[in-house]
């Protein structure tokens, strides 16, 4: 008999039993949906936890004076026009759509006082509508509002700094910094410009959750800040923010070649928060730990439903034989309607994983669900998990899914063609 | 007004002075001396307790420098520690060094004129300008009529709330200027307890008598 | 009767032995996988626990009340007169659930070696007593940790050290605000330097001895700002319970506030929540798992029984009984499952416990939010997690049987009699 014949008849074979059929496709098929869950959850997670904590940082790409990395020392400033010529660069038709925003930022510490208390703190100038693209603290507001584009002074702080001098949105507060000068070689620590003091009120209070950030960080408008430090148009440092973490390396060359023979560093996230890609690196090992395991879970249950299809009709077999089957058609046979099998569950699975998928992508998995604990701590990361499936993660699911089912009946159809007549043709 | 905030305000004072730092029951003593010279250097040497003695802080332009007798060494400190409690007092270094004036922070105006206490005393409340750099809400100065010496001045926070008061006594005359030649600032904590208290006073006090810039050097600091 | 429905079940399951056992093997082995997981897991959240409590945190604090957060330094345990330190310590240390106490001493000032100097918070402690508490001294790279030999010998992060031009033998100052107001001040040699990859202690802390902290802070050798604790068991519930009984154990002579790390350090007690959730995912994935296998095995069953059950039927058999059959079947067949999976991952569970699982072995150490983990993950025997999965397990194959079951229930004996 020819294969497509047997194919055929493998086919109707299926049909012969629609409800079991049926219900083994979906059998498979969830085993594919579940893979598919999955991979998107943890992959999602990761990208999220990457993207966090680049958003409480420097952002994807980072602009700074050569050597900040190591010194962080203040008085090293971006050079003038630096911001402008980044900024030509990434709002270029071509990469209008990798980068999601950038904020130029000058970063310095000073003391803020109020009448209750004073505390030393990290401040950092910057553009609010800028800011908001790239930092996460905008987002983060519990109490009053965040900077806006046309307030000329006002401050944000943090949760813990508020509390600890005693100060609500509203209030005063005065910060004293330390103008900026050059780094003079012959004195490095000597001096330092004038003492000034600046009048400020709170606009709003965040929590980040990281107490580092919430106990010493304020934001205050660009053009105050640098009023403040003496350093009119300078910045320190410019953060991107990308759509995708993976374009970091190509857009930190490409501004390399604009900033050629300038002495700025050009940082992608790996290197300006080296802690941060360690993590990243020991969630990605994991993760595969997980996937291996979803996997595996998935194999067995492919295998077992399977198997059971197809070692349970030896009588069945055993009557083809009789009637003139070769042991080889016979194989192809069972091997054809496997692959059937496998194709029927294998498009129920995608439906079902893509549109289960599509929801935790724009839904969202909202742990908060599982969360019975009681403990009153203000989550660092976001608590909803947003699925991420990429094309090659849905082609290999397939993919593997659809190799275990065929060769796991190889197996079943190998037996079968060898299995003796007269014992598969015994009833009951 | 200006002559309130300008009363310790010469080319160069000298002055031997004792602190008393009173806070939670406990009381400490603090004596040193005291030199300054165009608003701007200022050199302290702390004479007693033993355990203190020979500590000097300096204070040139921006910089400042303390030298620390039992290490021997002179080490050079952030001008943002001005703002912290010195020596555990209710003075911030700040406040020791730095006189402000009072009329370019504040607006005046008279809140009371008449007697208190039997004496005939003024009273201003000075409210903040918009843009001043002062944690202020309000500031409320009583000075006597007759010689126009402060004798308190209250600090209040934006809610209305006292936070602290300096008060002003022992009025004596030194180089020609009468002056309280004891300040004592006391702290209040919440529910308006009074918390701490620091009592400053000025054994001795010369002004404008020429000082050598040599001294203001940390090269000199060590005895 | 239930007995001998058992009994009939277990026979009934093993007259197809091959079913049988693909189904014991795929739900064993799945088994087997989640009690890997878990085992990993929770290894995986002791040593993030570890690593945020073993360097300076610890599992729980003893304090004198209001001294946490702002830390003043003048309010030592017991009051400005201090306490008997060695007779708290042995206190704490009696109480089962705690494996070692240390006392510690805190201060925070201006270390200064050539010109720059830096703000720093200091550390008191006894070497011996710290060393049971926490590991800071694995973390030396140059010079040696604190000893009894060297009284005025410090231990920095080598990053403040490069701050302010110190290296091993260099002499520093401290500058310190004491506890009765003065100005601390002295003289030290850097003994060692350490690095934790925490840039929080590898630029800002300095370890020092224990009486030389009270000497320069002014503070009598009574006076102590807090116990430092490491439990036997470091779990979230387990420290919060740890803490609570140790007040109530200490408050009768003295007033303390205990904490435990969940509270100190709410950024670790997130991640180790979130390990637990990731955990309870997996859960999810395999009972689903489970319950398709065991419902597709016993549709299956029935269905080949379909003659059998109608016999036993007409014989006189309640259809309440064939469901109990059937789903005493299930229950057989799931626990004969969970015995072979639990026996597969034992020799697992052992291995990563003794062994543990390399992962990119030289990536180092990694750090974030305080959080040091290393890339050797070493298992942890989470019981809990292993009967939570073996009861879920139970429950799904009942509830999973219930559709067949249900079904063989609706046979009627002639129809089923009469197929083949």
């Amino acid at each position: 008999m020819g294969i497509l014949l047997l194919v055929k008849i493998g086919w109707r074979n299926l049909w012969r039993n629609p409800r079991g059929t049926l219900l083994t496709a979906l059998a498979l098929g969830l085993g594919l949906t579940l893979l598919l869950v999955s991979l998107g959850l943890l992959d999602g997670s990761q990208q999220q936890m990457v993207a966090n904590a680049v958003r409480f940082g420097t952002g994807d790409v980072v602009i700074q004076a050569q050597g900040y990395q190591d010194r962080a020392s203040l008085e090293l400033l971006l050079p003038a026009g630096a911001v402008s010529k980044s900024q030509e660069y990434l709002h270029t038709e071509v990469l209008k759509h990798v980068v999601q925003g950038m904020s130029p930022r000058l970063l310095a510490s000073g003391l803020l006082s109020s009448a209750a208390n004073a505390s030393g703190v990290n401040l950092m100038g910057v553009i609010p509508r800028e800011e908001r693209t790239v930092s996460l603290i905008p987002q983060r507001i519990v109490e009053g509002k965040y900077l806006n584009d046309n307030q000329q002074s006002g401050v944000v702080i943090g949760a813990e700094l508020a509390s600890k001098l005693a100060v609500k949105v509203g209030s005063k507060v005065v910060l004293m910094t330390q103008e900026v000068s050059p780094p003079r070689t012959e004195a490095p620590d000597a001096g330092g410009g004038e003492m000034q003091s600046t009048l400020l009120r709170v606009s709003g209070i965040f929590r980040t959750g990281v107490q580092a950030i919430d106990a010493h960080v304020i934001q205050l408008p660009l053009p105050e800040a640098q009023a403040l430090l003496g350093v009119p148009g300078r910045v320190t440092q410019v953060a991107v923010l990308l759509e995708r973490e993976e374009d970091s390396l190509r857009v930190a060359q490409g501004l390399r070649k604009q900033f050629m023979g300038v002495p700025v560093e050009i940082l992608p996230w790996r290197e300006s928060m080296p802690g941060v890609a360690q993590l990243f690196l020991l969630d990605e090992a994991f993760n595969y730990v997980m996937n291996g395991v979803v996997l595996a879970m998935v194999g067995l249950g492919i295998l077992n439903t399977i198997l059971m299809r197809v070692l349970e009709r030896r009588y069945e077999f055993g009557l083809c034989s009789a009637l003139g089957l070769r042991p080889v058609q016979l194989a192809v046979m069972i091997i054809g309607e496997s692959l059937a099998l496998t194709t029927i569950s294998l498009v129920l699975g995608l439906v079902l994983g893509l549109s289960a998928q599509h929801y935790f992508a724009t839904a969202g998995l909202d742990l908060r669900w599982f969360f019975k604990s009681s403990l009153p701590t203000a989550l660092v990361f976001d608590p909803i998990i947003y699925s991420r499936l990429s094309l090659t993660r849905i082609v290999s699911s397939v993919g593997i899914v659809f190799l275990t089912a065929t060769v796991i009946s190889f197996y079943p159809a190998y037996k079968a063609a060898r299995t003796a007549l007269p014992g598969a043709l015994k009833v009951f | 007004m200006d002559r309130v905030s300008r009363l310790f305000v010469s080319q160069s004072t000298i002055a031997t002075m004792e602190m008393q730092i009173t806070k939670k029951g406990r009381q400490r003593r603090i004596s040193m001396q005291f030199w300054s010279l165009d608003e701007s250097d200022i050199l302290l040497r702390i004479r007693s307790p033993q355990e203190d003695a020979g500590t000097a802080i300096l204070k040139v332009g921006n910089e400042i420098w303390y030298y620390l007798p039992k290490a021997n060494r002179t080490v050079k400190i952030r001008p943002s520690m001005m703002m912290s409690s010195w020596m555990g007092s209710n003075f911030t270094l700040n406040d020791l060094v730095k006189q402000s004036r009072l009329t370019n922070d504040y607006t005046v105006a008279t809140s009371f004129e008449g007697q208190r206490d039997g004496v005939a005393v003024s009273e201003y409340t000075l409210t903040p300008k918009p843009t001043a750099a002062v944690v202020w809400g309000k500031i409320t100065l009583e000075v006597r009529q007759s010689d126009r010496m402060p004798v308190w001045q209250r600090y209040y926070d934006e809610d209305g709330k006292l936070v602290r008061e300096l008060s002003f006594s022992e009025y004596k005359t030194a180089s020609g200027r009468l002056i309280p030649t004891q300040l004592t600032m006391q702290s209040m904590g919440k529910a308006g307890k009074k918390v701490e208290k620091t009592t400053v006073t000025y054994e001795k006090i010369i002004f404008d008598r020429p000082i050598s810039k040599v001294i203001f050097s940390p090269r000199n600091l060590k005895p | 009767m239930n007995g001998r429905l058992l009994r009939l079940a277990w026979r009934n399951l093993w007259r197809n032995p091959r079913r049988t056992l693909i189904t014991m093997a795929a739900i064993g082995f799945g088994y087997a996988m989640l009690l890997f997981v878990a085992c990993l897991m929770a290894g995986l959240r002791h040593q993030m626990i570890e690593s945020g409590t073993g360097l300076v945190l610890s599992d729980v604090e003893v304090h004198a009340p209001g001294y946490y957060p702002e830390r003043p330094v003048d309010q030592t345990l017991g009051g400005p007169d201090g306490t008997d330190v060695n007779a708290l310590v042995a206190a704490i240390a009696a109480n089962p659930r705690v494996q070692a106490a240390s006392p510690r001493v805190y201060g925070y000032g201006l270390v200064s070696a050539t010109h720059q100097s830096a703000g720093v918070e200091l550390l008191g402690v006894v070497p011996d007593q710290e060393q049971k508490i926490t590991v800071l001294q694995t973390r030396m790279v140059k010079g040696s940790y604190l000893t009894g030999r060297m009284p005025k010998g410090v231990v920095m992060g080598d990053k403040l050290a490069a701050t302010i031009g110190a290296k091993v033998g260099s002499e520093i100052v401290l500058l310190a605000p004491a506890a009765d107001g003065s100005t601390g001040n002295d003289l030290y040699t850097v003994a060692g330097l350490f690095h934790t990859g925490l840039d929080a202690m590898d630029r800002g802390l300095v370890l020092m001895p224990l009486a030389s902290l009270q000497e320069l802070l002014r503070l009598p050798p009574e006076g102590i700002h807090e116990v430092g604790i490491k439990l036997h068991d470091d779990d979230i519930t387990a420290a919060t319970t740890a803490a609570a009984a140790l007040d109530t154990q200490l408050s009768k002579t003295l007033k303390v506030q205990v904490r435990a790390w969940p509270e100190l350090a709410p950024e670790l007690a997130d991640y180790v929540q979130f390990n637990h959730r990731v955990t309870f995912i997996l859960f999810f994935i395999f009972f689903l798992l489970a319950a398709m296998g065991i419902v597709n095995t016993m549709l299956m069953a029935i269905i080949e029984r379909t003659r059998e059950l109608g016999m036993l039927m007409a014989v006189g058999m309640r259809p309440v009984q064939v469901v109990g059959l059937i789903v005493a079947e299930a229950a057989s067949l799931a626990g004969a499952s969970l015995v072979l999976g639990a026996a597969i991952g034992a020799p697992l569970l052992w291995y990563l416990q003794v062994h543990g699982l390399n992962l990119g072995g030289n990536r180092g150490a990694v750090s974030l939010g305080g959080v040091v983990v290393g890339p050797l993950w070493h298992g942890q025997q989470d019981l809990t997690a292993y009967a939570q999965a073996a009861v879920g397990l139970a429950v799904i194959a009942l509830v999973s049987a219930l559709y067949p079951a249900l079904r063989a229930a609706r046979f009627r004996p002639t129809e089923a009699l009469r197929k083949i």
